[in-house]
């Protein structure tokens, strides 16, 4: 390897490293959620990150975080198909995914109540949405993704993402009630 | 009469708006015409505000929802350092 290939790929590495740092905390979190498992989720990630830097001549540079949960998206279905006979969708892993209590922080003293005994019912709630619509929802209100990041996880348009947020949205809405979401405004 | 109706139409039509007023997508942006119709409807329809602030509260539930556990600081770490040893982790 000549000295002027080397400079290039240095400074390769050196775009790539800006690029994607920022955003491996949040592919980590939805590796998680996609494998369920900590170990899994960082080898998706890891092997997400090597596919990336082979593409990044590909990439023009805009929505690094969108490009790279895209690649994490297909990572994950290529490694269920070396490892499962058949393989099943991305989010068919999340329909049986349960809380792990106690697994975040500490809440402050007046999410207490939003935090208690709202969080199991929250649980219940989204156990019993649709998975497309539980999907849409722990991807854009749990992870805090966009609606493109969420439709890039999702493979499907931003529209099909802002409609199932919404009607996911809605049952959950209906089936806590104002009682447990506001309870303030009822004292 | 005619104004109970002309408000039950915009009830539904800031109902359809609801979630993308509060979300502020840079996708699926309100036009500023928008914004203002939905505030102005939101000062005077307790229906629609009870509304808006259940969507708030389930938001703020769901982003502390600990079903979704933070990751694992050590991975985060691991996973940099392979990032910031590219390269030379690409070779087989």
């Amino acid at each position: 390897m000549n000295e002027g290939h080397n400079d290039v790929e240095s400074a390769r590495a050196l775009v790539f490293r800006e690029q994607v740092e920022p955003e491996i905390e949040v592919m980590l979190r939805v590796a998680m959620s996609l494998t369920r498992n900590r170990a899994d989720a960082e080898d998706l990630v890891q092997e997400s990150l090597l596919r990336a830097y082979r593409a990044l001549d590909r990439f023009d540079g805009r929505h690094p975080r969108a490009w790279l949960l895209t690649i994490v998206r297909h990572t994950n279905l290529n490694m269920q198909r070396r490892t499962r006979p058949d393989p099943v969708g991305d989010w068919d892993l999340v329909r049986d995914s349960r809380p792990a209590f106690g697994a975040s922080t500490q809440p402050s003293a007046e999410d207490a109540h939003l935090d208690g005994v709202l969080s199991e019912q929250l649980s219940t709630a989204l156990a019993e949405l649709d998975v497309r619509f539980r999907t849409a929802v722990i991807l854009v209100d749990v992870h805090d993704l966009s609606y493109a990041e969420a439709a890039a996880v999702m493979g499907v348009p931003v529209g099909t993402v802002m409609s199932r947020l919404s009607r996911g949205r809605d049952r959950l809405r209906r089936r806590l009630g104002p009682q447990t979401l506001t309870p303030g405004r009822f004292a | 009469m005619k104004q109970s109706v002309r408000q039950m139409i915009t009830c539904h039509w800031s109902a359809r708006r609801i979630q993308r007023y509060l979300d502020a997508d840079p996708s699926a942006p309100l036009t500023p015409g928008e914004v203002a119709k939905i505030e102005a409807h939101l000062a005077m329809c307790e229906k629609c505000t009870q509304t808006a602030e259940e969507h708030r509260a389930l938001h703020r539930a769901l982003s502390r929802w600990p079903g979704a556990p933070a990751p694992d600081p050590s991975s985060v770490e691991r996973l940099r350092a392979f990032v910031g040893n590219l390269p030379d982790e690409e070779t087989p």
